[in-house]
């Protein structure tokens, strides 16, 4: 794939309103405060990551990240809108309000999409749902778009709003921590805390001023073997894994850091570190996790955690893991810094049997 | 890009299980516990089962997500305030219907789901025909489903391939014009 640049990036989640801050807190480790919610029908109680900041409705939180990550006319670009959850929030609230259920209250598929592009006058716009690889895929496809000159740039805006049937579907499946430490590979996970989160990146083919990132390739595809879980003995991820590192024209001789997808579920850990160990037989890479800075964002994971990662790399060192004597994989216990050029393979997998995987660079500041 | 073969399924008032039946013709073991999305994606990739090899992608679009399960857990977690029930959560996540399609068809390669409004047609095309141009699969299978109280559905699948001239229809008739399109009309 031709490279592309990730520009104008825009990140609102648990660790700050904005990127920068997020990538300084996330340099000093400090991990955002979980709100509780209960479970229906149990009195259990599980942590939630809500955005930092005062509260705002998504077209609002969409219209501040469409602004800050565009300028100009937009006539020559496509939006991709990645998300699982929509507009649910909005939708909830009406059924929890009393409003009947019916297809009055349940929007096209494409409605959000089609109302941004009409507003801002996008040359076109879609909505990507792939679970959690949603915005990996906005990103790859994006990027592909762009290099094969369908369009001159694509802004990619992934989101995931605090949806309750999200939050009790994933309790109902004991994918939730109850302890809300958040602990990826550690061998007494007890699993993901959700998170909300809103970004934006605009590809193009030049860098532009200020450029945060190389998309040198990438590769996405689906393992039939479970609708839940990606093959235990890792055999599928690494299979994307090489196809990511072909696509980019690279080896993993070659890549200086993987960002783990790391969801600190019993299985979804399992089949990466058996993946890892299978394409990289001879020696692991530097390797880092970032949801428990970001919660688990679903949909946005792909767009939030490249971003953060990047941001951070770009300030200085990554943090550590106080727990690496007790991790599946060698997390490194101390701050974690790379070269500012190095090939870095970024994780996404997700329920539908989508696995993705993405190569980065960053570019030297 | 060429069309090596097509379907189209078009029904109105048929129930789920009217559907299953159907569906039943084309596949030998088909999932258990589906949502009407992934029925209908089934029904309509189905017949096109023999013009398809491994290494395939799957791009789906629909114009809206499986309503009925999509309104049975608001119903339940959010009127009710109940937990939901499992399949019914895990059949709301929009790729799942993708999911399914790839495993009864034994499809290996990427699996996309959009959102179906007026562009639909050429979004399709490009996704897959990024693909096929750079090599990542040797075939393409595109799939639009449409569904509304009034008309009832319309689903319609192409298979596509490296090679022909640039495909510049946008909609299904001047798409599949090529082939001997498989339909399948499911009436009321």
């Amino acid at each position: 794939m031709k490279p592309v640049y990730l520009q104008r990036a825009q990140l609102c989640s648990a660790l700050s309103e904005d990127l920068q801050t997020a990538a300084a807190a996330c340099r000093q480790g400090q991990l955002p405060q979980p709100e509780w919610f209960e479970l229906h029908e149990r009195s259990e109680r599980r942590p939630y990551l809500k955005v930092a900041g005062a509260s705002m409705d998504l077209r609002q939180r969409l219209q501040r990240l469409i602004d800050a990550s565009t300028d100009g006319a937009l006539d020559d670009c496509l939006l991709i809108l990645a998300s699982t959850t929509l507009d649910i929030a909005s939708i909830e609230a009406r059924v929890m309000a009393g409003e009947a259920t019916g297809n009055q209250i349940a929007p096209a598929l494409d409605a959000l999409a089609e109302e941004l592009r009409q507003q801002w006058g996008f040359a076109g716009a879609f909505t990507l749902n792939t679970a959690c690889t949603s915005a990996a895929n906005g990103l790859l496809y994006g990027a592909r778009l762009v290099a094969r000159n369908h369009y001159r740039r694509a802004l990619v805006v992934a989101f995931e709003t605090p949806s309750e049937v999200t939050r009790q579907g994933f309790g109902v499946l004991e994918l939730t921590s109850p302890s809300a430490a958040y602990r990826p590979f550690h061998a007494e996970r007890d699993g993901l805390i959700l998170g909300e989160s809103y970004a934006s990146v605009m590809i193009s083919r030049e860098p532009g001023p200020a450029p945060l990132a190389r998309l040198l390739g990438g590769f996405s595809a689906c393992d039939t073997s479970s609708l839940t879980t990606t093959a235990e003995d890792g055999s599928h991820i690494d299979w994307v894994m090489r196809r990511a590192l072909h696509s980019a024209r690279t080896t993993t001789a070659k890549i200086g850091l993987v960002k783990l997808h790391g969801t600190a579920t019993t299985a979804n850990d399992e089949a990466e570190s058996n993946g890892m160990r299978r394409t990289f037989p001879r020696a692991l890479p530097p390797l880092c996790m970032l949801k428990p800075y970001l919660g688990h964002t679903l949909g946005a994971c792909g767009l939030s955690e490249t971003l953060l990662l990047m941001e951070t790399l770009r300030q200085g060192a990554l943090p550590g893991t106080d727990y690496a004597d007790q991790a599946l994989l060698p997390l490194p216990a101390q701050a974690l810094t790379v070269p500012q050029r190095s090939l870095l393979l970024a994780n996404y997998f997700g329920f539908g049997g989508n696995n993705a995987s993405l190569v980065l660079q960053g570019i030297p500041t | 890009m060429k069309v090596i073969a097509a379907c189209e399924v078009r029904g109105l008032d048929r129930t789920d299980n009217q559907l299953k039946a159907t569906l039943g013709e084309y596949l030998s073991k088909p999932p258990r516990r589906i949502d009407r999305l992934t029925l209908l994606a089934l029904l309509v990739a189905a017949p096109l089962k023999e013009h398809l090899q491994a290494d395939s992608g799957l791009y789906l679009a629909a114009t809206y997500p499986a309503r009925p399960n999509m309104f049975a857990l608001l119903e339940s977690v959010c009127a009710q305030q109940k937990l939901p029930k499992p399949f019914e959560f895990v059949n709301s996540v929009s790729n799942a219907a993708g999911f399914h399609v790839a495993q009864q068809l034994g499809m290996q390669g990427p699996n996309l789901f959009i959102g179906a409004g007026a562009q639909v047609w050429g979004q399709l095309l490009d996704l897959a025909g990024s693909d096929l141009e750079r090599a990542q699969v040797r075939q393409a299978l595109v799939v639009l489903i449409e569904e509304n109280q009034l008309d009832g559905f319309i689903a319609y699948a192409l298979v596509l391939e490296n090679g022909g001239d640039t495909l510049t229809g946008r909609d299904f008739a001047s798409l599949s014009g090529s082939v001997e399109a498989i339909r399948l009309n499911l009436g009321d």
